[in-house]
């Protein structure tokens, strides 16, 4: 099976230029199937957790965005109980120029900022608006519980 | 040969097909736990094929995804009582040898082949009229 030269490019790229808090490497038996890592923003309630993802590279990338959802449990207004991701890049925004390392870069920025008005997780975003203090604090301790271990 | 779907993603698209009800309508799947990332345990119902003695009855089973799926099929196991060959009497558990989707599973099958399969079982023409057990019985 080849792959496409796009997806090698962009994986010489950031295995050559990794982006600072964010590793993405390959499953040896699937190109197109990456083990991902982000480290949470500082100043966020995720600072100091290492957050785990899997992302895939579907059959028509990069005419469709890549899949990519959390393994590491997260309190966030937009991302799911499952791990999948509310944003729109990685649905009607999505575009061939962007790329893995820019997609990694939306993730990361939205732990920054969460948007509880567009949420995934109904129940995370209500409390995001009614008592945003605490919402943050419960954020903090998922992220010491299961994003520092 | 085109892009391997890991497992995960393979579940998720799975998930998302049952949760819009896009699949057969005689079958149904769900995840078990709606907080399991690793999304290991399923339940499905099978609503029984007309002109037999499952007609109107709901079967319900559990699937169990391991790590291999799907290289390799889930485990099925009933919930509901029934009276079939691949059905183990005691346990409810399917025997993969006596159903030819779990026999020769291809990567491709979903857990909603093995459902339509089982209720297409149900309805053969020397399965249709095995005497069941009571409605509503468990395992």
């Amino acid at each position: 099976m080849a792959l496409p030269k796009r997806i090698i490019k962009e994986t010489e790229r950031l295995m050559a230029e990794p982006v600072p808090g964010i590793s993405a490497v390959p499953h040896e038996d699937n190109l197109r199937y990456f083990d991902v890592s982000i480290h949470g923003p500082s100043q966020s309630p995720y600072e100091g957790g290492i957050f785990k993802l899997e992302l895939f590279l579907p059959e028509d990338y990069p005419m469709t965005p890549p899949k990519i959802r959390f393994l590491t449990k997260i309190y966030h207004p937009n991302i799911d109980k499952l791990g999948r991701i509310c944003l729109d890049v990685l649905k009607s925004n999505w575009s061939p120029a962007l790329q893995i390392r820019t997609i990694l870069l939306s993730i990361q920025a939205l732990l920054g900022a969460p948007n509880p008005d567009d949420p995934l997780a109904n129940d995370v975003a209500q409390r995001w608006k009614e008592d945003q203090e605490a919402a943050i604090q419960t954020a903090r301790e998922w992220t010491k519980t299961h994003a520092m271990t | 040969m085109g892009a391997k779907v890991p497992r995960n993603f393979r579940l998720l698209e799975e998930l998302e097909k049952g949760e819009k009800g896009l699949g057969a309508e005689a079958c149904s799947y769900g995840l078990a736990d709606s907080d399991d990332l690793m999304m290991t345990n399923w339940n499905g119902t099978i609503l029984g094929p007309p002109h037999s003695a499952h007609e109107n009855r709901i079967y319900s089973v559990n699937i169990h995804c391991d790590s291999n799926y799907p290289d390799q099929p889930p485990t099925i196991q009933f919930v509901s009582r029934i009276n079939l060959p691949c059905v183990d009497k005691k346990t409810g558990k399917v025997d993969p040898s006596k159903l030819p989707c779990l026999a020769h599973w291809k990567r491709d099958y979903t857990m909603e082949t093995i459902l339509i399969e089982l209720r297409r079982y149900m309805a053969l023409p020397q399965h249709k009229k095995l005497p069941q057990p009571p409605e509503g019985t468990t395992f």
